[in-house]
């Protein structure tokens, strides 16, 4: 059991004083950041990496914050859903179904309980499973040559609109877009491209920057659109009663969600969303007419909410084994590897083995202590969640202002910010994704490297780029991928509406 | 209407095309370029950028409505408010700056002024104090560097 003491090394690690201190710290403000409206888990992941990369945080540390906060934030998503009906994020939108009509009943605590420790199960599984497949994928992985990856990351591309994805040309234009701005800079021969002469623009757009800019600031220009005038809602939790026979009775959909969620975590292109609708249907299925579904049924909330965080989980291991994250957030934790100068993809297992290990690790100490914060200190987060977005979005942009500041204290990367967050506002008004433009800048440099590489060996022969018969099942999944949304797209979308109305 | 997609659509063509042709003027790298240049990757992009956004001109999606409203007047507002921001961080110092920022924000989102500067200035304050003293990163003082001489 190779696996079992690289582990335990992990545990060494993440188990540091400092290092359990961060992963605290993280797991708060996840769950912090993944309840209030209008600051979804990658936002959030984005606004933090800034200033854990100027505190100069070892890696493992960092890496071990974000990881909490990105788990942190998938518990957090379903308070609001209970309490107010509205989700979080969007993979909570399953949670209201169940959640909101418990709270209406008089039992909010009980609904935020049994989702947290649904969630708890969903992430353990999940985890479980990530440190199974996870290194077989990694070594699998290493007889990629250049060729395999460059089809990879157009599979990553191709998959990344999901199969809930509206228009499949847009995630191109959105691709486009991003692997042009990464053309930005010095090349690895040593050639100036699109730098325009502007001195600040030779090392290539930095993409903390770019990222920070296109969720943060647009975020804020959408909220100020969207604007909803009116009260704060009153929120109550009652006193809690939660019996271990309700717990037991939520065990089996727990664990199924959190299974499912998980498989859905590692498919590319399905992701959370995705991972909690299979949960709530398929409790629907499997209870059938003994559950009261929608109108109050623990099995509705536990359901649904292991398949988030199973999914959450289960998103990491293409992003750790293949260096190709499956959603927004898990790019915003690539782009925290990129900047902490670790390379992703199969070879960080062995080259990086504490790292990734301590960082998996973490995840189940986070998963523990995600628990202990969640049951008696959900008061607590209820309570800052009715802090009016009108004081909250400006200082949370005013943190986005310091980080990307304090990295290198220029006004012009201030001003670059400013003007992602506009281009962000106009391209998330023609519905253009922005997570593949974020791909395309952290994938950019890799991809073209990688291209170049394959057509180098092989003379400029293009067709070495479809050569072996894993370069072309990825080839052949890439296109699948971006056709089948077209297909099962508008078929799911409905489904789901159907659900949750 | 689909005017969005087509007007959006022209745009990325143009960009596309000048993008490509800027790629052509690349110069040909120390020794020799090989079989593949600086070029050939960002001859692709162009390529593909100019066949997908083709595609969005012909087969544009529905609209979606631009704030041409008051709204869009508060937009504009925030987003002068962040480049000022900008701008003043360094000269007016952190906890001015942010105060006038923040409080601008809050305000125009609905809060009473005097909540919304004092909001600004307690913001200021606090991250500040956590940023020079706690976390050890100085941010810039400005008009208060005064304070530093005592």
């Amino acid at each position: 059991m190779e696996t079992l003491g690289f582990l335990i090394d992990g545990f060494g690690v993440a188990l540091a004083p400092h290092n359990l201190m961060f992963a605290l710290l993280g797991a708060f403000l996840g769950t912090l950041i993944g309840a209030l409206p209008g600051l979804g888990p990658a936002n959030g992941v984005a606004i933090l990496i800034p200033l854990a990369f100027s505190l100069g945080l070892p890696p493992e540390t960092a890496l071990i914050m974000l990881t909490s906060v990105y788990a942190g934030a998938m518990y957090g998503g379903r308070i609001s859903s209970i309490l107010l009906n509205i989700p979080g994020d969007e993979p909570a939108m399953m949670t209201c179904l169940d959640g909101y009509p418990m709270a209406q009943k008089g039992k909010a605590a009980e609904a935020l309980a049994i989702s947290a420790v649904a969630s708890f199960i969903g992430s353990l599984v999940a985890t479980i499973g990530l440190i199974l497949l996870a290194p077989l994928l990694a070594k699998f992985a290493l007889t990629f040559g250049p060729a395999e990856y460059f089809a990879l990351f157009l599979l990553a591309f191709a998959t990344l609109g999901g199969i809930t994805g509206k228009n499949p040309v847009k995630t191109i234009v959105a691709a486009c877009i991003g692997l042009m701005i990464a053309t930005i800079g010095i090349d690895n021969t040593g050639v100036q491209r699109f730098t325009f002469g502007v001195l600040e623009l030779y090392e290539g757009v930095d993409f903390i920057i770019a990222i920070v800019g296109l969720f943060a600031i647009s975020e804020l220009l959408f909220f100020i659109e969207a604007r909803a005038n009116g009260g704060t809602p009153k929120m109550a939790v009652n006193k809690l009663s939660l019996s271990f026979a309700d717990i037991k009775a939520i065990l089996p959909s727990s664990l199924r969600g959190g299974v499912l969620g998980f498989i859905a975590g590692v498919l590319p292109g399905a992701g959370a969303s995705l991972g909690s609708f299979i949960g709530y249907t398929l409790e629907k299925k499997i209870v059938g007419k003994k559950g009261y579904f929608g109108e109050g049924d623990p099995r509705g909330v536990a359901g649904p909410e292991a398949g988030n965080n199973g999914a959450s989980s289960g998103a990491l291991v293409p992003m750790l084994t293949l260096g190709v994250p499956g959603s927004g957030t898990t790019a915003v934790l690539l782009a925290l590897l990129i900047s902490l100068n670790i390379t992703p993809g199969p070879l960080m297992f062995t080259q990086n083995a504490d790292i990734v290990w301590g960082v998996i690790a973490a995840l189940l100490i986070g998963n523990f202590l995600l628990l202990l914060l969640n049951i008696p200190l959900v008061g607590i987060f209820v309570k800052l969640l009715s802090v009016p977005p009108m004081y909250l979005l400006p200082v949370v942009t005013m943190v986005a202002f310091v980080g990307i500041y304090s990295i290198s204290n220029t006004t012009f990367d201030l001003y670059f910010m400013v003007a992602f967050g506009a281009a962000g506002y106009v391209l998330r008004k023609l519905e253009i994704p922005l997570v593949p433009v974020i791909l395309g800048l952290l994938l950019g440099p890799e991809m073209e490297k990688n291209l170049r590489h394959a057509l180098d060996i092989a003379d400029g022969d293009w067709t070495v780029l479809w050569n072996s018969g894993l370069a072309i099942s990825l080839w052949a999944l890439a296109g699948i991928g971006l056709v089948l949304p077209y297909i099962v797209g508008p078929l799911l979308r409905r489904r789901m509406r159907q659900t949750a109305l | 209407m689909r005017l969005n997609d087509r007007i959006f659509g022209i745009f990325l063509i143009v960009l596309a095309v000048a993008y490509g042709w800027g790629a052509t003027q690349l110069p040909v790298p120390f020794g020799g370029s090989g079989a593949v240049g600086p070029d050939t990757f960002p001859l692709l992009l162009a390529g593909l950028l100019g066949l997908s956004s083709l595609y969005l001109v012909v087969r544009p999606d529905p609209d979606n409505a631009w704030p041409w409203n008051r709204t869009g007047i508060e937009l504009l507002i925030a987003v002068v408010v962040l480049v000022l921001y900008a701008m003043l961080l360094a000269p007016l110092g952190f906890i001015i700056s942010t105060a006038l920022a923040v409080g601008t924000l809050c305000w125009r989102m609905g809060s009473r002024p005097l909540r919304a500067y004092l909001t600004g200035l307690v913001s200021g304050v606090v991250v500040f104090l956590l940023f020079n003293f706690a976390l050890d990163l100085a941010l810039p003082l400005g008009l208060l560097g005064f304070w530093e001489m005592g």
